[in-house]
C-alpha cells in the first residue's frame, strides 16, 4: 500500500515543469538579442579581449555611409511584402481546391507539403541546379522548346535574381501556410454552410459569409507568421546567391551577417540586427496585443 | 402554407440502401413530427425535404410541385437546426435578415419583417448582439426567427430542442407549439424524444430502420400502435410486453394468469400481451406476484420495476406505495387498454376483449 504523497502546489509545479524550457530561452534567446543591444554601441572585431563603447557610431556609419545597407532594407521590404501575399494566396488556393472531395486528395497534400520538410539549404542547392545558364533545367526546358529568346541567367542578372530567388523560396512556403489553411477549413461547420444554402447563398455566398469569416483567425496567424518569417529571410538566399550579384539580392539579415562573421565589424553587423529587430517588432506586439485580446474575448 | 406530399421515396448510399420506399402526406399547416430511434432515418428524410441530401427514387412535392432537382434555396423553405447554426460574425438582426438581403429585399421591408419576428419571439432587446452572447434558449429563438422572417411554405425543424436543458425544453416546446398556432404553418419536424412528439404534434410519423412503422395523431399512436415497435417506442415508461398464448376460454399470460380475450388467432397461438405500466392495477381478482427489484417514486406517482416469473415488467401507480425491494406486489394484468402482437413479425392482432 502506498501512502498519498503530498504534492507541489500547483503554481509552484508549473514553474518547476517550465524551468528546463525557461533556462534555454533565456540563455539562448533573450541574453544574445540584449547582448546583441549592447555590442550595436560598441566597436568589436571579434577577436580582441576588449570591445570599446563607441555610442551610436554604428548606426551613423549604417545609416549614412554603408552603401548596402539601404539597399538590402529595400529588398527585404520587397521580399516581405511579395512573400506575405504571392505564397498564401497560391496556399490558399491549394487548400480550397483540396478541401473538395476529390480523388487522391491526401497524397497530394503530402505532395505539396513535401517542401516544408527539406532544409532550407537543400532548397537552395536544388534550385540552383536548376537555375544553372548551361546545365540547368529552365534554360534547357527553354532551349528545347525553341524558346531560345527567354533563356537568362537566373541566379547571375541583377534585374531578376531577387525573383528567381523568390519563385524557390515560394516553393519552399506554400506548403505550410496550405497546411494551415485546410485545417482552418476543416473547423467551418458544415451545419452553417447548410444553413446558408437554405438562406440563399450560393457557392461564392457561402464562401463570402461563412468560410471567409470562419478562417480570419487563421488568415491572421498565416499572414503574420509569414510576416516573421519573411523579414528574416537568410538562409535561401545564402545558398541561392550570397547576397550578389552587385548586391541585388542583399537581405537586413544577411547583410548583418556578412559585416559581422566575414567582415568582423561586429558593431556595425549587431546594429544591423537591432534595425531588423526594430522592425520585427514593431510587426509583433500589434499582432500579440489582438491575439491576447482575442483570448480575452473568446468563451 | 403548403402541403408536402412524400410519396415512395427511397434513398441509398452507393449500395447501402438506407431508405425504402417511405409514403407520408402533409396537410396544409399540419404540424408533423418524424419520430423514432437514431439510425432510423427521420434526419435524412428531413434533409431530402430540406435539399441537402439528394432523392434516389421517389417524389417529393411542396405544394403540389415536384422538389427533387431543386437546390434548397429555391424550395421555399427554412430550416432551424440543432446547434442554431447562426452566422457568428452578425448580429442577431443582421442573421435573421440574411436571407430576405440575399434576395435582394429592400433594406425597410427587411427590417420590418425582423422587427416583427422579433417581436413575436421576444428577442427586440437583443437585436444587437452576436451570437456568441446569448444564451442556448436565446440562440434558439434566433434561428426560429430567421426561419419566421422569410414566410416560408414550409418550416423544418431538426432536433431544435436537443442542445437545450430539460427546463428549457419544455418551456421552448409550449413556445414552438404556440408559434404554430400563431402562424398556422406547415410544419415537418424531427426529434428522437416521444415526449416532444406525443405533446406537440398534429401528426406523428413514426420510423425505423428507414421504414414508416405508423401515421397518426399522438393519441391514436398510444391507444393503438399498430406494431410491437410502434407499442414500445411510444409512451414512457414503455409498454410491458409479457409472452403469452392464445387459448379457447383467453388469453394465458406468463402461463400465470388467463385474461378474457378474443384474439384474431388460432388457439394455441403464441403471442405477445402488451400492456402500459399504468394499466397494471395493484391487487384485486386474479392478481399476480411481482418481486419488487427496484421503486421510484417521482412525487406524483410510484413507478415500480420487478420480476413476473423472471420477466420484467414495469408498474406505475398513482398511489404512494410503500413497498420495498423484495418484496411481493400482486398486481391484475386485466385491462381493457391491453393489446396483443403476433410473436413474429409483431404486428397487432385484432382482439375483442369479453369483459
Amino acid at each position: 500500500m502506498s501512502k498519498t504523497r503530498p504534492s507541489l502546489r500547483p503554481s509552484l509545479q508549473g514553474y518547476v515543469l517550465l524551468g528546463p524550457a525557461l533556462i534555454v530561452y533565456l540563455l539562448f534567446a533573450v541574453y544574445p538579442m540584449i547582448d546583441v543591444i549592447r555590442m550595436s554601441f560598441s566597436s568589436w572585431n571579434g577577436l580582441s579581449p576588449q570591445a570599446k563603447f563607441v555610442g551610436i557610431a554604428n548606426y551613423r556609419a549604417i545609416l549614412t555611409q554603408d552603401p548596402v545597407f539601404w539597399g538590402a532594407l529595400w529588398n527585404t521590404l520587397i521580399w516581405t511584402s511579395a512573400a506575405v501575399i504571392i505564397p498564401n494566396l497560391i496556399a490558399f488556393g491549394v487548400a480550397l481546391a483540396l478541401n473538395q472531395n476529390i480523388p487522391g486528395r491526401s497524397g497530394l497534400r503530402i505532395v505539396f507539403y513535401l517542401p516544408v520538410i527539406i532544409a532550407s539549404i537543400a532548397v537552395a542547392t536544388i534550385w540552383k541546379w536548376m537555375y544553372d545558364p548551361f546545365f540547368g533545367l529552365f534554360n534547357g526546358l527553354l532551349t528545347s522548346w525553341g524558346l531560345t529568346g527567354l533563356i537568362m541567367d537566373w541566379l547571375g542578372d541583377k534585374t531578376v535574381a531577387l525573383w528567381s530567388v523568390f519563385v524557390a523560396h515560394v516553393w519552399q512556403s506554400v506548403g505550410f501556410s496550405m497546411v494551415l489553411f485546410l485545417a482552418g477549413l476543416q473547423s467551418v461547420s458544415t451545419t452553417l454552410i447548410e444553413a446558408a444554402r437554405i438562406d440563399g447563398a450560393g457557392r461564392w455566398g457561402v464562401f463570402r459569409y461563412v468560410t471567409l469569416p470562419a478562417l480570419v483567425p487563421t488568415i491572421t496567424v498565416v499572414f503574420v507568421l509569414s510576416l516573421i518569417n519573411s523579414l528574416k529571410a537568410f538562409d535561401i538566399v545564402y545558398g541561392m546567391t550570397g547576397g550578389g550579384p552587385a548586391q541585388s539580392t542583399q537581405m537586413l539579415a544577411m547583410w548583418a551577417y556578412t559585416q559581422s562573421m566575414q567582415l568582423g565589424v561586429f558593431g556595425r553587423g549587431a546594429a544591423v540586427s537591432v534595425v531588423l529587430l526594430l522592425i520585427t517588432l514593431i510587426v509583433v506586439i500589434p499582432y500579440m496585443r489582438w491575439m491576447f485580446k482575442r483570448e480575452d474575448m473568446g468563451r | 402554407m403548403a402541403t408536402v406530399e412524400i410519396s415512395n421515396l427511397k434513398k441509398s448510399y452507393g449500395a447501402v440502401a438506407v431508405m425504402h420506399g417511405v409514403d407520408v402526406p402533409i396537410k396544409d399547416g399540419e404540424f408533423v413530427i418524424l419520430v423514432g430511434p437514431s439510425g432510423c432515418g427521420k434526419s435524412t428524410l428531413l434533409r431530402m425535404i430540406a435539399g441537402l441530401e439528394s432523392v434516389t427514387s421517389g417524389e417529393i412535392s411542396i405544394d403540389g410541385r415536384r422538389v427533387n432537382e431543386l437546390e434548397p434555396k429555391d424550395r421555399d423553405i427554412a430550416m432551424v437546426f440543432q446547434n442554431y447554426a447562426l452566422y457568428p460574425q452578425m448580429t442577431v438582426a443582421q442573421n435573421m435578415g440574411f436571407a430576405l438581403e440575399l434576395a435582394g429585399r429592400p433594406k425597410a421591408e427587411i427590417k420590418a419583417e425582423v422587427d416583427k419576428a422579433a417581436e413575436i419571439l421576444s428577442l427586440t432587446q437583443l437585436l444587437d448582439r452576436k451570437p456568441a452572447q446569448l444564451s442556448g434558449g436565446q440562440r434558439q429563438r434566433v434561428a426560429m426567427g430567421r426561419a419566421i422572417v422569410r414566410h416560408p411554405k414550409v418550416f423544418l425543424f431538426d432536433e431544435p430542442l436537443s442542445n437545450l436543458d430539460a427546463k428549457l425544453r419544455v418551456k421552448m416546446r409550449a413556445e414552438i407549439k404556440a408559434l404554430h398556432q400563431r402562424l398556422k404553418s406547415t410544419i415537418v419536424y424531427v426529434t428522437h424524444d416521444q415526449i416532444e412528439a406525443m405533446t406537440m404534434a398534429d401528426k406523428i410519423v413514426v420510423m425505423n430502420g428507414g421504414r414508416v412503422e405508423q401515421i397518426g395523431s399522438p393519441l391514436e399512436l398510444y391507444d393503438h400502435p399498430n406494431n410491437l415497435f410502434v407499442a414500445t417506442f411510444m409512451g414512457s415508461p414503455a409498454m410491458n410486453i409479457l409472452p403469452a398464448k392464445v387459448t379457447e376460454t383467453g388469453i394465458s399470460v406468463a402461463g400465470l394468469t388467463l385474461l378474457p380475450g378474443n384474439p384474431d388467432a388460432p388457439v394455441g397461438t403464441e403471442i405477445s400481451y402488451g400492456i402500459r405500466p399504468d394499466d397494471i392495477v395493484i391487487g384485486g381478482e386474479g392478481a399476480v406476484p411481482v418481486e419488487v427489484q427496484v421503486v421510484e417514486p417521482t412525487g406524483a406517482e410510484t413507478h415500480i420495476t420487478g420480476l413476473l416469473a423472471g420477466i420484467e415488467i414495469t408498474i406505475v401507480s398513482k398511489e404512494r406505495l410503500s413497498v420495498r425491494p423484495g418484496e411481493i406486489l400482486m398486481v391484475g394484468l386485466a385491462s381493457t387498454r391491453s393489446h396483443v402482437f403476433e410473436k413474429a413479425s409483431g404486428r397487432r392482432i385484432p382482439t375483442e376483449p369479453n369483459f
